[in-house]
């Protein structure tokens, strides 16, 4: 057994190769002075912090509209992915192959193509510079990810399950709620994950439709990364990073930690 | 099954593709007639080729497709190498027990956005950056302009680090679980065989792991091939990627210009499409394959 084995300092190399990225922009956002040879900041400031969180930044609401947009686009695509996931895992249907098609597809083109050509009849029916645009276009890219998140899950239960639950008299409703639903669990905490993930890094397609009037936090610190102020760009970068790795550690804590809770985890 | 069961699974369906349809298909169909030159609202209805034409022709066209497939090409591959290397070394880990917090850490650049990533990069990478500050440090460079530009490069050097470091893990999350399947058990008899550890990772593990392999790497060529935040952000002006190129032409105002950028979207869609289908296949026939 022992000739399988890699030794220690591999595995941390390798963690630091990952770590390494996001250590100059905390030595930018808190360093005082931080000119070319320095490696380490002369003195530290949080003159950098205090200009992304003053009271006229927009910094907080940026990261409201980010969230909001977010789960708006969540909520809509985990109610229409879940009985479209479960109809094409279970439901024999006719041409299945060519609808499971039309629905992934969006996974492989580039979402500014479709962007850019609904962008004039957005302008017509006034959704441009609305949250609801930039809803609308945020689904596309992501849906197919909860789709094929909840078809995995469905694929993964056995059929026999449901049917005892019928037998003993279980209704639709509470087969889907206390059998259906349990079991959905990880699938569903992957797909709501990836959906806000998705809508949260959105850049060039938010800017299109959103015209700058929603703005989302890639949409405000954009600048600053651009050649801006190197540590407020730096700083907004973490903020960036920061909010998207709450969201995903509060998610699975809160999806997963519930059902475990109630004794049902297998996952 | 009944006339009632099949409506109700169609009816279950039919939000999700009334969605995509009109959203993802409604916009496609939109672009590619514009791309035809259709715009009825300014008395344009009749569909051209010649902005496809106009769009084939343009220096700027080949320029920014040669980098766009340079870039897409290396940074599938070096994502790949890196990614087999991570999913090894988690395995050979998690072998004998379990860490779930080491998949857990693998995560961690998952999550961070591509424009957070492309600016980390920035920082480390660039002329004044971490890397050269280092290089200043131990005598290497004497002064910011000796460092090679890797960032804002014309080569694209930039991108394809961003793309290595942010993509090797999802490779690697791809990979990971066909290699937990295989169990310790397989190594045992290997090595009873007589099969050295590299024996064992090239005639057992690699093999295992072709299909994922080749799946995961297609999609990350499809994404860097068609992505515009992080090369708007570490490209250079002349040649910019063909989203970047496309997305300039669209923003520039004209209504010519605007047909001629959804012009080179179409072209790119259809490559991705294309890529999008072979991933597809090869994805569903191992899946449907099985393990065995």
């Amino acid at each position: 057994m022992r000739s399988l084995r890699v030794p220690y300092s591999v595995l941390i190399l390798l963690c630091f190769l990952f770590v390494i990225p996001f250590i100059p922009a905390l030595l930018a956002s808190l360093g005082g002075v931080w000119r070319f040879p320095l490696v380490i900041p002369e003195g530290w400031s949080f003159r950098a912090w205090e200009a992304v969180f003053r009271e006229n930044s927009g910094t907080l609401s940026a990261i409201w509209t980010s969230l909001w947009i977010a789960l708006c686009v969540t909520v809509i695509n985990v109610l229409v992915s879940v009985p479209a996931a479960y109809a094409l895992v279970r439901g024999n249907l006719r041409y299945r192959a060519a609808i499971e098609a039309i629905l992934l597809a969006p996974i492989f083109v580039p979402a500014l193509a479709v962007v850019m050509g609904i962008h004039l009849t957005f302008l017509r029916l006034g959704l441009t510079e609305t949250v609801l645009g930039v809803v609308l276009v945020h689904l596309a890219p992501s849906m197919p990810y909860v789709i094929r998140a909840a078809m995995i899950s469905f694929e993964t239960m056995n059929r026999e399950t449901e049917q005892a639950a019928q037998l003993l008299g279980a209704g639709p409703w509470s087969r889907f709620l206390f059998v259906i639903l349990p079991h959905l669990r990880a699938g569903l905490v992957a797909g709501v994950t990836l959906s806000m993930l998705i809508s949260l890094s959105q850049y060039s397609v938010t800017l299109l439709i959103g015209g700058g009037q929603v703005v989302t936090l890639p949409i405000l610190l954009f600048p600053y990364i651009s050649g801006g102020d190197t540590s407020i760009g730096s700083a907004y970068t973490l903020v960036f990073s920061a909010v998207a790795l709450l969201l995903v550690i509060s998610l699975d804590v809160a999806l997963r930690g519930h059902y475990k809770k109630k004794g049902r985890s297998r996952v | 099954m009944s006339m009632w069961r099949r409506n109700k699974y169609a009816l279950f369906v039919l939000p999700a593709f009334l969605l995509t349809i009109t959203l993802f298909f409604g916009g496609l169909a939109d672009g590619l007639l514009k791309s035809f030159g259709y715009f009825p609202a300014i008395g344009q209805d009749t569909l051209r080729l010649s902005f496809y034409q106009q769009a084939l022709a343009e220096r700027a066209f080949q320029d920014s497709l040669f980098l766009n497939l340079r870039v897409a090409l290396l940074s599938t591959i070096f994502a790949s190498i890196l990614g087999i290397t991570l999913a090894l070394v988690l395995y050979a880990f998690q072998l004998r027990s379990k860490r779930p917090w080491l998949l857990r850490l693998l995560q961690l650049p998952l999550t961070i956005p591509h424009l957070a990533a492309g600016y980390f990069m920035v920082l480390v990478f660039s002329q004044s950056g971490l890397m050269a500050r280092l290089a200043y440090a131990v005598g290497w460079i004497d002064a910011p302009a000796e460092f090679p530009v890797i960032v804002n490069d014309a080569f694209g050097w930039g991108m394809v680090v961003t793309y290595a470091w942010k993509e090797a893990p999802f490779v690697a999350l791809l990979l990971y679980p066909v290699l937990a399947r295989i169990g310790s058990g397989w190594y045992d008899t290997a090595r009873i065989y007589g099969a050295r550890p590299w024996n064992y990772i090239s005639t057992i593990l690699l093999p295992a792991i072709r299909p994922a392999l080749l799946t995961a790497s297609l999609i990350v060529f499809v994404y860097t091939l068609t992505a515009f935040e992080v090369p708007y952000l570490l490209g250079v002006t002349y040649p910019a990627t063909l989203p970047v190129y496309a997305y300039q032409l669209y923003t520039s105002g004209n209504f010519e210009d605007r047909s001629q950028a959804l012009a080179i979207f179409w072209l790119l869609t259809v490559v991705t499409l294309l890529f999008g289908w072979i991933a597809y296949r090869f994805y569903r026939k191992s899946y449907d394959r099985g393990w065995e």
